[in-house]
């Protein structure tokens, strides 16, 4: 068992790059702010992890481990390493540092998911996301590959069962919605209306096929970073500060799948599937039969990576909301909507929140302890006992799922 | 309590006049984004249309557009007046313009209706003073930053006659509806914001005088603690706009900070001339981009020139670097020791910012809080209480003694307390510190 002592999240509406910031500073205010929130003490930190995708190129550097020990002088030794999956590495981390947990080889980890990505204009972003698919043969000489790939995954759905583009322009004004009681959110300030989301003007262009501008999650720098521990820590800083142990948030399972790299390949293998992505599908039902549970209805919430409208309308039939194919019954129905049966992304998600791509599992992991133990702000939801992440890699290559229960969870 | 109901579901209509400048487009702007249909008046219906361009790119959307009509006000201002429950008052920055506009909208207002106003200093009574004394209860300053999409601190001023429950209601539509981080202030000149911001920028336009326009502005750069450098704002402000607003000061304000309000000589001359800031490209104001060059004023001579090769003070350079790594206090740490007299004019200046700051609370704002979040919110400024709270309480207490500044009673309380004063929740502290020099 690994439980969740808290953490912080920087503001993702920040711009490092305009405040001249190196990618240090961000890793110092999320441990910082982390170490504050919780009141863990440093010296009682037995590792750290860091999730990031591509500081090499984003910000010429690399080994960000060694970006931890110069947070305090406690950390001096902290043995450290970075993960690398894509837009999962912050998933990715979390479950390196659980696992570690678990073996009992430490008691409490640090982890920080970090990504910079304001450093460089759209188009050579685009260019250096591109390196999530096969580079080579998916996304070279290609301006904005993502867009264009998660186009195709709306347009396959559209193949086999029909997608019909407002309710993409619905998933996107719900995430713009609830980034508005967000705090941290990097659009709460931003205009958006459903209408706005089904149009196309000069400010929202197609940009992947059917993918345009409100479709897509946003460009963010931002840092996060939590607490994991192990029960028998958890349970003399559940003492410490006067909480029963039950009262702390705890994963409770998890899912981690990698499908083939090429998009391509995906389709052609689950051509006869019931699910568009199953190996997607896959990492839920392990993550579901680790904790316990039934199936979604156990859950309050879903914390899912909506890179675009159209991995959040996969997310909603392969964490069974629906039967395959039938996302669109969920988002008339208001399934997904604040105060529906099963909200999405009251955080506001990857388009909503920001997606600062190695920070994004770590950012979806506080939000559901933060859920499930009733701290969530302007964003709680009701009642919420149990809530999971859903964080995606690539064109939906490599997924991680990860069940967070609170107190009654 | 008719009103409190109304603000709940309401505004259902707003009136923006003056919707074609900044201030307007932008307010109004803010309003259609909350779903408000919003009329935009102006002089004459084109100048609305353009307003609402404005709006247009300032939220991204042609969407909006559903919820924005215009009009002018010989045609339209009756009608939309009428119908609305919400006007916000943004023309010209003149009293009796604007008390002008007020005698119209007196006359064909709903009695529910908020009547404000977007002035950044004006008396809120010396506007409503003459008009009828149901629009007097109804009337407040709702005072927006520039540019409103961007800049989410907004003043509430309410004036001895307005009803509480309007402020009440006005604050919850701004809050809720509208994302808005609201400050309530007294009705003082220029309010919070402005009165402890432009001392800051009028006391660095006067020290450039002495020692440079490009000098003051490196030393009293980002790294103290703003996103933009003191002339570079006052060139985005306008001097216009900055001689209203110090002026207004000087004549009004009998503080500590009264000389600080006297605008430069140099300034009078070249506003006389026609040089404005950012908004007269041609002759420019303390910057003047020509082709690809950026010339900087000389305040002595009012020539431009290339910029200086500037010998900054080595804990300029110190700070900067502390920030680049996210070490604020420290970088803070570096200026309360800093040796020699450049260090001692960044810390006049810093810490008359501190001193003038939390000396405003009880008769401007009633607590820290206050002013803290009208800096960071409304100009993007470390706000006063986190610059002590950063350089320690009680040893600015000692730097304000030793700079002969005023000392705050609120600062006092906080260092015996050892209770930081900055306490706003979801706020990053890191974010009002900038690693980079001035532009």
């Amino acid at each position: 068992m690994t439980y969740i002592l808290g953490g912080y999240q920087t503001d993702f509406a920040r711009n490092w790059t305009k405040e001249g910031k190196h990618i240090a500073a961000m890793i110092r205010e999320a441990v910082e702010g982390a170490l504050a929130e919780t009141g863990v003490e440093p010296r009682e930190v037995g590792v750290g992890h860091v999730g990031n995708f591509a500081a090499e190129l984003y910000s010429m550097q690399g080994h960000l481990g060694a970006f931890l020990v110069e947070v305090d002088p406690a950390f001096r030794g902290l043995p450290t390493a970075r993960h690398e999956a894509a837009c999962a590495s912050g998933s990715i981390a979390l479950l390196a540092a659980s696992a570690e947990i678990e073996a009992g080889r430490y008691d409490c980890a640090l982890v920080v998911g970090v990504e910079q990505m304001k450093t460089v204009k759209p188009q050579t972003g685009g260019e250096y996301l591109g390196t999530a698919a096969w580079y080579e043969l998916e996304a070279e000489g290609i301006e904005f590959p993502f867009p264009k790939l998660f186009g195709r995954l709306g347009d396959e759905y559209d193949k086999r069962f029909g997608l019909r583009d407002e309710h993409l322009a619905h998933i996107a004004a719900v995430n713009y919605g609830n980034a508005k009681r967000n705090p941290k959110a990097q659009t709460r300030h931003w205009y958006m209306s459903e209408a706005h989301a089904r149009c196309t003007d000069r400010y929202n262009t197609a940009v992947g096929g059917r993918i345009k501008v409100s479709d897509c999650s946003q460009v963010t720098d931002g840092a996060v970073a939590v607490f994991l521990a192990s029960p028998r820590f958890a349970a003399g800083y559940a003492r410490r500060r006067g909480l029963p142990l039950a009262a702390l948030p705890r994963i409770l399972g998890w899912g981690h799948r990698t499908a083939p790299i090429l998009f391509d390949d995906k389709i052609a293998e689950s051509a006869d599937d019931p699910y568009v992505l199953p190996h997607t599908r896959r990492a839920i039902v392990d993550a579901f039969a680790r904790a316990g549970l039934s199936g979604c209805w156990e859950l309050q919430g879903i914390e899912t990576h909506d890179c675009f409208t159209t991995s959040e309308y996969m997310a909603i039939d392969h964490f069974g909301l629906t039967e395959p194919g039938e996302s669109w019954k969920a988002i008339e129905e208001g399934v997904i909507d604040p105060g529906g049966k099963l909200p999405i992304n009251p955080s506001g998600g990857l388009i909503g929140a920001g997606h600062p791509v190695g920070a994004t599992g770590v950012r979806q992991l506080l939000d559901a302890a933060l859920q499930v133990s009733g701290r969530a702000g302007d964003t709680q939801v009701a009642g919420a006992r149990r809530f999971a992440t859903l964080n995606i890699g690539g064109s939906g290559t490599t997924s991680c799922v990860i069940v967070v229960g609170g107190s009654a969870g | 309590m008719r009103v409190n109901q109304l603000m709940r579901r309401h505004p259902q209509r707003a009136v923006v006049l003056g919707a074609n400048g900044a201030m307007g487009a932008g307010s109004g702007a803010v309003f259609a984004a909350a779903g408000v249909p919003t009329t935009f008046l102006a002089r004459t219906r084109d100048k609305a249309i353009a307003g609402r361009e404005r709006a247009e790119d300032m939220l991204k959307s042609t969407a909006v557009r559903a919820l924005i009509d215009v009009g002018s006000y010989d045609d339209d201002l009756a009608r939309a007046v009428a119908e609305a429950d919400l006007i916000l008052e943004a023309v010209a920055e003149d009293l009796d313009t604007k008390r002008a506009m007020f005698e119209k909208v007196d006359r064909h207002r709903k009695p529910d209706a908020i009547v404000a106003t977007v002035s950044s200093g004006l008396s809120i009574a010396a506007m409503c003073r003459d008009r009828s004394p149901g629009f007097g209860r109804s009337f407040l300053g709702m005072h927006l930053y520039n540019p409103p999409n961007v800049i989410v601190g907004c003043e509430l001023i309410a004036h001895p006659g307005t009803d509480p429950k309007v402020v009440a209601a006005a604050r919850r539509f701004l809050v809720e509806r509208c994302g808005r981080e609201v400050v309530e202030t007294s009705d003082t000149p220029a309010f919070a914001g402005n009165r402890v911001g432009f001392h800051v920028l009028n006391e660095v336009a006067q020290l450039a005088e002495e020692h440079g326009v490009a000098f003051m502005d490196a030393l009293i750069g980002p790294h103290t603690g703003r996103a933009m450098a003191p002339l570079q704002t006052i060139d985005f402000v306008g001097w216009d706009v900055h001689r209203a607003i110090v002026d207004n000061l000087h004549a009004t304000t009998a503080d500590e900070a009264r000389a600080a309000f006297v605008l430069p000589g140099y300034m009078a001359r070249l506003i006389a001339a026609g040089h404005l800031g950012a908004k007269t490209p041609d002759k420019g104001g303390f910057y003047r981009t020509q082709g690809k060059e950026r010339l900087v004023l000389d305040p002595k001579s009012g020539s431009y020139g290339p910029p200086p090769r500037l010998e900054l003070p080595p804990f300029v350079a110190r700070m900067r670097a502390l920030h680049r790594v996210g070490r604020y206090r420290d970088a803070l740490d570096v200026l309360a020791t800093a040796e020699g007299p450049e260090a001692d004019l960044a810390r006049r200046v810093v810490l008359g910012y501190v001193s003038y700051g939390l000396g405003r609370v009880g008769d401007v704002v009633r607590e820290p809080r206050d002013v803290d979040r009208i800096m960071g919110f409304g100009f993007n400024w470390a706000p006063p209480g986190l610059l002590a709270d950063f350089l320690g309480l009680k040893r600015t207490v000692t730097l304000l003694e030793v700079a002969r500044l005023p000392v705050p009673r609120v600062l006092v309380d906080a260092a015996e307390r050892r209770q930081p004063l900055f306490a706003e929740p979801h706020v990053d502290r890191g974010r009002f510190f900038f690693a980079g020099g001035a532009a």
